[in-house]
């Protein structure tokens, strides 16, 4: 890529400067701030909330196919790294295979589901979620089911996590970042506006479907991983969870579907929201993202990220979920 | 645990099990019937019905199945609502804009309800719970009898009057062609109001009869959802007979199933049940059968 190329495109998007900037600002703040313990934690948990959200968003914002089933890809990468660490692994060799487990098994439920239209998709993997944590509270030789796992004790310090959270962040969003930049990526917003036009167009709507999920299932795996090590614990409800599967939904819905930093600040939020509601009201987050949920579907498809390039006078970007303004109301139906 | 005795006593648990499942199942097909969208919001208001009836039993004494009927006007109005207040608004843009906000809708019922009643089990004892009736030899519980008497009680009523009224057939006619319906005058947005009353009226009553058979939580309802959508795939999505057929093949499947298996799977398999019948027959049992004929 010549240097030419790199200014044109940074010209063209000047948020991808943005992007780097923060790293390492954000890489600073353990060196800052090193005793603090309660915001390395806090930071922890936000950048892997922004490394799945980012990630979801490649399927679920990018192609349009809504999963209710992360918590699948995210529990098996967490046992995954906790069998392999049990086994005598160094935990950062588990991550990647997190991944590769997570990828694989996305594939085995991808392949099949990802044929249906969109909503259909979305029940499927409701099924598919819940059936893989009622599996796993079963396979009590393997996952220690209803009891858990206990993982060893050893663990980096708190700064390492953060770090190593912060590399997960980066790596997702270069990762999203890539393929929306990409044919691959315009393929992917293609087959999500319709279906059929895009295949008719030669775009290999079944291939990319797959390929978008498996990319995602993969980072979410490993950030699956590294959770484990972190939580020094493995249990199917908290790594399997349906609520962990919904997080990912409303972060991306929140922050704004389909767009590359809509998944990022619905991350932030979503974390901040949940960790000061947490002590008093435990499942109060979720209320309250609910109504934001539904407030942004009425007002606002685009999200957070929407609304703020509204108030900045910018809103010229399509709208990502309704039909294109002036269309016929039944032009999804005339679609079918 | 093969005996003739044990295999038709779990038949007769199962038939009775399946006329619960058909009353829960049968509103999300008539909602997806008239405006094709897909009722995640379904297992709140099944969940809502039953804390509703916990609530008339608490205030009033209100037996369980008096509750379940108090559900139906209650929540026929306020499906009626939900439709003309917020799912009428995104039906324009894409389908899965419709689905998730009736997810965000369902989040917001089992939250609210975690708010008001907490995540204990609550349950509610009649004087019959545990009374059994006996019934060629074998003993019934008296509640899953008159939970299966209620259930395709009001499954028939609502059959016959959908068949005989004029706002009855205008919705069929809305379910097998929107556009023709409209040509014909038919008021579809007032349909659409009307299905979704009495999708959400179904769901309630159905969580007040479940009320009599199991204790609940507000986060109680997902896996009786999955299997709701089980059952309305497997049914065709929208034929009354359908969901008939859908709910016996549900509730059969699991409940043998328990000869072959660990009790705790049985969840899974009517998920894998619900996967499988997307993928493979999305037209229902019966694209099978004509599939085969043709």
């Amino acid at each position: 890529m010549t240097v030419d190329r790199v200014r044109r495109v940074l010209a063209s998007r000047p948020g991808l400067l943005m992007a780097p900037a923060l790293v390492i600002a954000l890489a600073l703040v353990p060196a800052l701030r090193p005793g603090d313990i309660t915001l390395l934690n806090l930071g922890f948990f936000t950048l892997l909330y922004v490394a799945q959200g980012v990630s979801w968003n490649i399927l679920g914002g990018f192609a349009g196919y809504v999963s209710f089933g992360y918590a699948a890809f995210y529990g098996l990468g967490a046992y995954t790294t906790a069998l392999l660490w049990i086994a005598g692994w160094h935990p950062v060799l588990t991550y990647p295979v997190a991944g590769l487990v997570a990828a694989a098994f996305s594939l085995v439920v991808g392949v099949p589901t990802l044929r249906l239209s969109g909503p259909y998709f979305s029940i499927a993997t409701i099924g598919v979620g819940e059936a893989m944590r009622i599996l796993m509270l079963n396979l009590d030789r393997i996952t220690g089911g209803a009891s858990g796992l206990n993982l060893p004790t050893a663990v980096p310090s708190k700064a390492w996590f953060y770090e190593a959270a912060l590399v997960f962040a980066a790596v997702a969003f270069a990762a999203a970042a890539w393929v929306r930049g990409s044919r691959f990526g315009l393929g992917l917003s293609a087959l999500r506006l319709d279906q059929e036009a895009a295949e008719s167009l030669g775009v290999r709507t079944a291939l990319f479907k797959n390929l978008a999920h498996v990319l995602s299932a993969f980072l979410v795996g490993a950030c699956g991983g590294l959770f484990a090590t972190y939580f020094q614990y493995v249990h199917p409800d908290t790594d399997f969870s349906f609520t962990e599967s919904i997080s990912l939904v409303l972060i991306c819905l929140i922050g704004g579907l389909g767009t590359l930093w809509g998944p990022v600040v619905g991350a932030v939020i979503f974390f901040a929201v949940q960790n000061y509601l947490q002590t008093s009201y435990p499942n109060l987050y979720l209320l309250v993202y609910g109504v934001l949920l539904i407030l942004v579907l009425l007002f606002e498809p685009r999200g957070l990220a929407g609304l703020a390039a509204r108030l900045r006078g910018r809103g010229s970007a399509a709208p990502r979920l309704p039909a294109p303004a002036g269309a016929p109301p039944d032009g999804a139906e005339g679609a079918e | 645990m093969f005996t003739a005795q044990n295999l038709i006593s779990i038949g007769i648990a199962a038939l009775l099990t399946a006329g619960l499942y058909a009353a829960m199942s049968y509103g999300l097909a008539l909602i997806y019937g008239v405006m094709k969208v897909i009722n995640l919001s379904n297992a709140g208001f099944l969940m809502l019905g039953a804390f509703m009836t916990l609530v008339y039993s608490d205030a009033w004494h209100l037996d369980p199945m008096l509750g379940a009927v108090v559900n139906l006007p209650v929540f026929f109005l306020a499906g009626w609502l939900l439709y003309t207040l917020l799912v009428r608004r995104v039906m324009a843009a894409l389908p899965i804009a419709s689905l998730l906000l009736l997810f965000a809708v369902w989040l917001v019922l089992q939250n609210v309800a975690l708010l008001i009643w907490g995540s204990d089990d609550h349950s509610i004892i009649t004087a019959y719970t545990y009374k059994a009736v006996e019934i060629l030899g074998f003993r019934v519980p008296l509640t899953r009898l008159l939970v299966f008497a209620f259930a395709l009680g009001a499954l028939g009523v609502l059959h016959v009057v959908l068949g005989r009224t004029y706002l009855g057939k205008a919705l069929r006619a809305t379910v097998q062609d929107p556009q023709a319906a409209v040509l014909a005058g038919i008021d579809t947005e007032r349909i659409s109001a009307l299905a979704f009353g009495l999708g959400t009226a179904l769901a309630a009553f159905a969580g007040g009869l479940l009320t009599l058979l199991f204790s609940f939580t507000p986060a109680f309802g997902t896996d009786l959802q999955l299997k709701s959508f089980t059952i309305i795939v497997l049914g065709g999505l929208e034929s009354f007979t359908g969901v008939m057929v859908g709910a016996a093949i549900v509730s059969f499947a699991e409940s043998y199933a328990v000869l072959f298996m660990r009790a705790s799977l049985q969840n899974v398999l009517s998920y894998a049940l619900l996967v499988v019948a997307l993928v493979v027959m999305p037209g229902g049992v019966a694209q099978l059968w004509t599939r085969h004929r043709s």
